[in-house]
């Protein structure tokens, strides 16, 4: 600074002319405004779901069975809350190592082939298929086949959900990651696969992770396929191979459609209950994002 | 070295899912122990028994806990095609089974297993005991009557005031045997009806769907003016308001028990156990009792399952009878009872 001769310029807000001033200001309120406004229902929903659901949590709600008759009043979810967990975990097993493996084709492999251009036209249209096209798909190329609608066949539908979007993040992030990267790999002499392996998947591990869990919570909160397929059950069922099973979302629909209270109660529990799963979810990943995170290391 | 380094840094990414596989394999079958069936037994069907199945599931699990029953209410119709396509063991229906329900002639047996008034319920503020003649009744649910203070309503309700209010049908939105039950005691009783029956008639333009007897239960209970028809049992857990329907004899009788079993004593029961308890005769008889069945396969390939089976169905037609008056049900008639048991007994033998 000192050997600058010339003073330097007045960069303060007070020099500014009014005119630019005002729209200064305007732009930070309206930002402002909108985030509050894109917070608003946000809240409102927590708020909601909290407070409704509150009154219904108990230990009991966790781990009794579901009750029979829906007029029944009483707590119970517990088979729900193991369906989701292992229908969803099961569908992620299936689609996450897919689409993991199927991004790292389209980004280091295909690039700019007609096979991988096709794919991933097909792979943006798959993520707006809507998710009632898939349970039907698995309903009439699965459950009707096997004769049987049973757990893993919801964890099929969910995990053709959840394949795209796990091929398209994935994607992007391999995209980010820098080409010097690979290159001085290349130049060490690491073959083409173990530089896949060693370098471009660890550092792009973190925001493969997110993409996943973005999948897997849009798969836990999936209503539709999973009522197509899996059926309906009141009792523990951790055997995705045998018997129908239940998921929580589709627990919020059916108790939720009843006009009874007792079951509207239990509708706005299982609610809560979900919310905190995949609340749970998120944070648990974002721990293991960060540890395994390339820079950090 | 840095090679296992970074191959833990991939499975880190997958760690999410690992963590579901370990709980996964710590999953297991259904213990067989006790002197009944064990197992699970999938049924899907009918909404309008709904309410009984299920007291009689809560019942049934305190009698064999081994055995664990599931009711899948998804309507008639879904029932009957899960039926074909052999997903369920066995299928409730109020209707019988059609040319296009996916059901071959000869795979099932229809057992009886209760009977219900199907009410007329509406929604109107301080208005209550709305009387319905069956002419009237068809002029309302094909939209000819529009508003409650339709001369053709008021014949019957002197003494009433009825608003003006305009007049919102709410029906079934899904394939449905109360649909089937309703539509066939229309197109029986009065000349006037010209939607047809069946599990899914073409209702006219501005009625409001509702899937199963509860989303038509919520429909009447949120639309002032809305009139529609629905189980007994749910019209009265909920508390809607049912008008008085004229009978084959021209007295007005109100949904109730006594006036459907009114109606079961005037049936006449088919060889494959299908009666039709509509319009019946009689001057406590209420005119649209349903009668409601379920569909056992006359084989099973697993004899677990139809032992299962048996027990459960012979549970409903026995003990399980005994809960039908507190579920809003009639029972059946012993005469109608000992011929289902029976035909049970020859589908399913020991």
């Amino acid at each position: 600074m000192t050997s600058l001769s010339s003073t330097p310029p007045d960069l303060t807000r007070r020099n500014l002319s009014w005119r630019r001033s005002l729209a200064n200001r305007t732009s930070t309120l309206l930002i402002g405004l909108c985030v509050v406004l894109a917070a608003f229902p946000l809240f409102l929903v927590m708020w909601q779901v909290i407070s409704r659901g509150g009154s219904s949590m108990s230990l009991d709600f966790l781990t009794e069975e579901i009750p029979r008759n829906y007029r029944t009043a009483g707590p119970g979810m517990g088979p729900a809350i193991v369906g989701t967990l292992f229908i969803t975990g099961m569908a992620a097993l299936i689609a996450i190592p897919i689409g993991v493996l199927g991004a790292v084709y389209l980004n280091e492999y295909g690039k700019n082939k007609p096979l991988a251009r096709f794919i991933r036209t097909m792979a943006d249209v798959m993520t707006g298929v809507p998710s009632i096209m898939m349970g039907l798909f698995i309903y009439v190329s699965y459950v009707i086949v096997i004769g049987e609608q049973i757990g893993f066949a919801g964890s099929l539908a969910l995990a053709c959900l959840m394949l795209p979007i796990v091929i398209r993040s994935t994607e992007e992030m391999l995209r980010l990651v820098p080409d010097e990267l690979r290159q001085a790999s290349a130049g060490l002499g690491a073959r083409k696969w173990r530089t896949i392996m060693t370098v471009v998947l660890p550092s792009a591990s973190s925001g493969i992770t997110s993409g996943a869990l973005l999948a897997i919570a849009r798969a836990a909160g999936e209503t539709a396929p999973i009522i197509v397929t899996v059926g309906l059950t009141y009792i523990y069922k951790p055997d995705l191979f045998y018997g129908q099973n239940t998921n929580l979302a589709a627990q919020i629909f059916r108790n939720a459609s009843q006009p009874f209270a007792a079951s509207q109660e239990r509708a706005w529990g299982a609610a809560l209950t979900l919310m905190g799963l995949v609340f749970l979810f998120t944070i648990i990943s974002r721990i293991i994002a960060s540890r395994f995170a390339i820079d950090k290391r | 070295m840095n090679i296992k380094l970074n191959r833990r840094a991939i499975f880190g990414t997958l760690t999410a899912s690992t963590l579901a596989l370990s709980l996964a394999a710590c999953g297991g079958g259904g213990d067989e122990s006790g002197d009944g069936a064990s197992g699970e037994i999938n049924a899907s069907g009918a909404s309008f028994p709904e309410a009984y199945y299920a007291a009689a599931i809560e019942g049934f699990a305190e009698v064999n806990p081994e055995l664990n029953v599931t009711y899948n209410a998804t309507g008639s119709s879904t029932g009957k095609s899960e039926f074909g396509e052999g997903l369920n063991d066995f299928a409730g229906s109020d209707s019988l089974v059609g040319d296009d329900d996916g059901v071959e002639a000869g795979s099932f047996q229809y057992l009886p297993t209760v009977a219900a008034p199907i009410t007329v319920a509406y929604n109107l503020p301080n208005v209550e005991g709305i009387q319905i003649d069956q002419e009237t009744l068809a002029g309302i649910f094909q939209g000819d009557i529009t508003a409650w203070n339709d001369p053709a309503i008021a014949a019957t309700n002197e003494g009433l005031e009825l608003p003006e209010t305009p007049i919102t049908i709410a029906r079934r939105s899904d394939g449905s045997g109360t649909t089937s039950n309703f539509t066939t005691f229309l197109d029986e009783a009065t000349d006037t009806w010209t939607l047809g029956a069946g599990d899914e008639v073409s209702w006219p333009e501005g009625s409001i769907g509702g899937e199963k007897n509860t989303g038509v239960a919520q429909v009447l209970q949120q639309t002032e003016g809305a009139i529609g028809y629905i189980d007994l049992a749910d019209a009265a857990e909920i508390g809607l308001v049912t008008a008085s329907i004229e009978n084959a004899d021209g007295a007005f009788v109100a949904p109730t028990l006594e006036g459907a079993t009114a109606a079961l004593a005037g049936a006449e029961i088919a060889e494959d156990l299908s009666y039709n308890p509509l319009n019946a005769t009689g001057a406590d008889a209420y005119p649209i009792t349903a009668p409601t069945y379920i569909l056992i396969r006359t084989e099973y390939e697993d004899e677990n399952v139809a032992a299962g089976v048996k027990e459960f169905v012979n549970y409903l037609l026995t003990d399980g009878q005994a809960l039908a008056e507190g579920a809003n049900f009639a029972p059946l008639p012993e005469e109608l009872q000992t011929q289902a048991l029976d035909a049970l007994n020859a589908t399913i033998a020991d």
